[in-house]
């Protein structure tokens, strides 16, 4: 990152071809329109051009491109904000079923065998809300409008999903 | 990266509009009210407001952003009673979620653009961590990007109020009080901030106080006239406008349904 | 929430990290959250997702190769941040950002009183025994207190009084750091001329508190300086023309100041909402 700082042009290409194909595949995952998504990468991708120097001190702390997630989530999220006033808010990524797909022991160990299932057993709305908030980081407020709902409707299933996984803990 | 999701954050809203005043009233200097018995309730949304000169917006909006106190009635900002006998706290948690950019903005010439906004954010208790993130932001939807390590002593007008705008974003507030913030602004740069506004309207309450009606027709979803110290009106910018006909002084609709509602045509020519 | 972490040594399966990056309802939902989770701190992996992408997700490879088709022309336009100073930003939380035609104000005045003192002495006429050091000391941080808060001096003072900063916290940041100019100036100057080190900090000090306590009534600015007009009226003036070292400033007056310092405090913090309020800024 310090590289890129001080305007090294290599650095910042090497960061993008490294890091890019896992923000793409992650970005897609969470918005249905491919326009949006490339939007959201160049975005972000520019301000650590821009920023480099501030962003360098910061990037220490937490995990390495766990900032630079942080960046494109709230880009994503104003991209929403940008469109949902046109009347045709942007397709969130359609919710997937619940699939039933054969264990993977070691990444189920990973999660935890009981978390595991649990997850996998929650409502896919509850999950959903759940994984704007813990797995994204994202706000109540930023949550509802990634996901097109109102805050209540976000606060009350994020309230739901816990008391879920809890039971389902217990 | 996985945070917690803390119980406070997904309790129930325990308020039913962000800004809610009633009865309010606030003394300035030592006789004259310059609110007197306000009813207002603002929810999400753009929120326009408009009124004479003098009439005592800026009083009100120093009163919601907390750095006037309310001399009488009551004020609840996102459901925190603010005056009363509640008022001498320092209302820290409430003011982290509110954004203010006061009439006559005062910077520091020295600075640049993002020192200057990383120092308001400190201010303003944004997280260590998330300040250079959130600085870079608040920056960009300004349309500040390419300016952001130029002295401010060397922008222009309409740049040194967009850095007030940045300023007043950079913490993500809830409540966003915005006193004049398009003086100075071309009408092209005028366009984007109404862009900007409509993107803040979806999840904040904005309260913008502004001269320039085309600006209130154009990005607010809901007018307020406010005069002598009251709330004359309140509501969409087509109901204002259809108040006024030919017979009133205006060039616009919405310009003809203000001086329907305000102008006094009896008063004689010396006074405005 | 968060029992997932990659670094126990296990990795995503081939299986697994292709058929996230293909996107769809392939993958069961927790074994998606594992591997998103998993991604974020396990490089080799990511490294294998970018493999995976560009060996069978072209729409993700297109996708990547457009954004920075994209990105290339403006990176050579935009100039990348300049290497910050950092110590203007940790300086500007503790001292009002205005604040460097004061400074010099300070150093300048305890360096002319400490010269006429020394001079005074020298030629033993004139003011006598009485410090000239002692009779500024006190006064100093009060035209410090009022130089951070003033209107006039601080542009910003209506944004710095609205913010969830202001208040107590604020206030004790600035007041350190104009005691911190002051002090080290006045002990350079007291050793200098031979005065006691309780004499002078001690009314330095309980005149800060009282600026502050009667700052949050009336308004800095003018606690400043009335505290001024009268110290001058009361003790400056006095002194200087029967050349003796009022009461106030001899060594038996120091419980007076000791507690006039304990009420400035104590007024300070019971009134510390006045600080978070445009009032206190005049």
């Amino acid at each position: 990152m310090r590289l890129v700082a001080k305007g090294d042009r290599g650095a910042f290409e090497e960061l993008y071809r490294r890091t890019s194909p896992w923000l793409a595949v992650r970005l897609r995952r969470r918005c249905a329109d491919e326009q949006i998504v490339a939007e959201v990468m160049q975005e972000t991708y520019l301000a650590v051009w821009r920023a480099a120097g501030a962003f360098a001190g910061a990037a220490v702390g937490g995990t390495a491109v766990g900032w630079l997630w942080t960046i494109a989530a709230r880009r994503l999220v104003d991209a929403f904000r940008r469109r949902a006033h046109h009347a045709e808010p942007p397709p969130a990524a359609a919710v997937p079923e619940v699939a039933p797909g054969a264990e993977e022991l070691a990444l189920a160990e990973t999660v935890g065998g009981d978390v595991g299932d649990a997850l996998r057993c929650l409502a896919p709305e509850l999950r959903q809300v759940l994984q704007a908030m813990v797995l994204d980081g994202l706000s109540v407020r930023e949550t509802a409008v990634l996901l097109g709902l109102p805050e209540g409707t976000v606060k009350t299933r994020a309230r739901r999903a816990r008391i879920a996984m809890r039971r389902a803990l217990a | 990266m996985t945070s917690a999701v803390s119980a406070a954050d997904i309790a129930p809203t325990a308020y039913a509009w962000e800004i809610l005043a009633t009865g309010l009233k606030v003394r300035v200097g030592r006789k004259r009210m310059a609110v007197d018995g306000l009813d207002l309730s603002l929810g999400t949304g753009v929120h326009g407001l408009l009124g004479p000169n003098g009439a005592g917006k800026t009083t009100l909006i120093r009163t919601l952003a907390t750095v006037l106190r309310p001399t009488e009635g009551t004020l609840e900002l996102l459901g925190e009673s603010v005056g009363g006998v509640a008022g001498m706290g320092e209302h820290r948690a409430l003011r982290r979620r509110i954004g203010y950019l006061p009439q006559e903005f005062g910077y520091y010439k020295r600075f640049t653009v993002r020192e200057f906004v990383e120092y308001m954010a400190w201010l303003k208790e944004v997280p260590k961590a998330e300040i250079p993130a959130a600085v870079q932001r608040a920056v960009e939807r300004v349309g500040l990007a390419d300016r952001a390590d130029d002295r401010m002593k060397s922008l222009s007008g309409g740049m040194v109020r967009r850095v007030g705008i940045a300023q007043a974003i950079v913490n993500d507030p809830t409540v966003l009080l915005l006193d004049e913030p398009t003086v100075g602004l071309d009408p092209a740069q005028r366009l984007r901030f109404r862009e900007l506004l409509q993107e803040l309207g979806t999840d904040t309450c904005v309260l913008v106080s502004t001269h320039l009606v085309e600006d209130v027709a154009a990005a607010c979803t809901d007018v307020v006239v406010f005069a002598e110290g009251r709330l004359v009106f309140q509501g969409p910018p087509d109901e204002l406008a259809s108040m006024g006909g030919p017979e009133h002084a205006g060039d616009s609709p919405l310009e003809r349904g203000y001086s329907a509602l305000l102008l006094n045509p009896e008063q004689g020519r010396g006074s405005w | 929430m968060s029992g997932e972490r990659g670094e126990r040594g296990e990795h995503a399966s081939a299986r697994i990290v292709e058929g996230y990056a293909r996107g769809g309802a392939g993958l069961a939902a927790d074994e998606v959250w594992a591997v998103e989770a998993h991604l974020e701190v396990c490089r080799g992996c990511r490294d294998r997702l970018s493999a995976a992408v560009g060996a069978g997700v072209p729409a993700v490879a297109s996708l990547v190769d457009t954004v920075w088709s994209g990105l290339e022309p403006q990176l050579a336009a935009t100039a990348p941040m300049p290497r910050g100073r950092r110590w203007s930003a940790r300086l500007s939380r503790w001292m009002t950002p205005t604040m460097v035609p004061w400074l010099a104000m300070v150093v300048a005045v305890t360096l002319l009183a400490l010269l006429l003192d020394l001079v005074g002495t020298g030629s033993g006429s004139g003011s006598g025994d009485v410090s000239l050091v002692l009779l500024f000391a006190p006064v100093l941080p009060v035209l410090g207190v009022a130089a951070s808060w003033s209107r006039g001096l601080d542009p910003a003072y209506e944004l710095t009084a609205s913010v969830p900063r202001a208040g107590l916290q604020l206030v004790l940041r600035r007041t350190a750091s104009v005691l911190g100019v002051v002090v080290p100036a006045l002990l350079v100057g007291g050793w200098a001329t031979g005065v006691m080190v309780a004499q002078w900090l001690l009314p330095c000090l309980a005149f800060t508190a009282t600026t502050l306590a009667l700052g949050g009534i009336v308004g800095v600015t003018r606690a400043a300086v009335a505290l001024a007009a009268v110290w001058a009226a009361v003790v400056v003036a006095p002194t200087l023309a029967a050349g003796r070292t009022a009461f106030a400033l001899r060594a038996d007056g120091l419980p007076a100041w000791g507690l006039l310092l304990v009420l400035g405090i104590g007024v300070v913090i019971a009134r510390r909402g006045a600080y978070s309020v445009l009032g206190a800024h005049r």
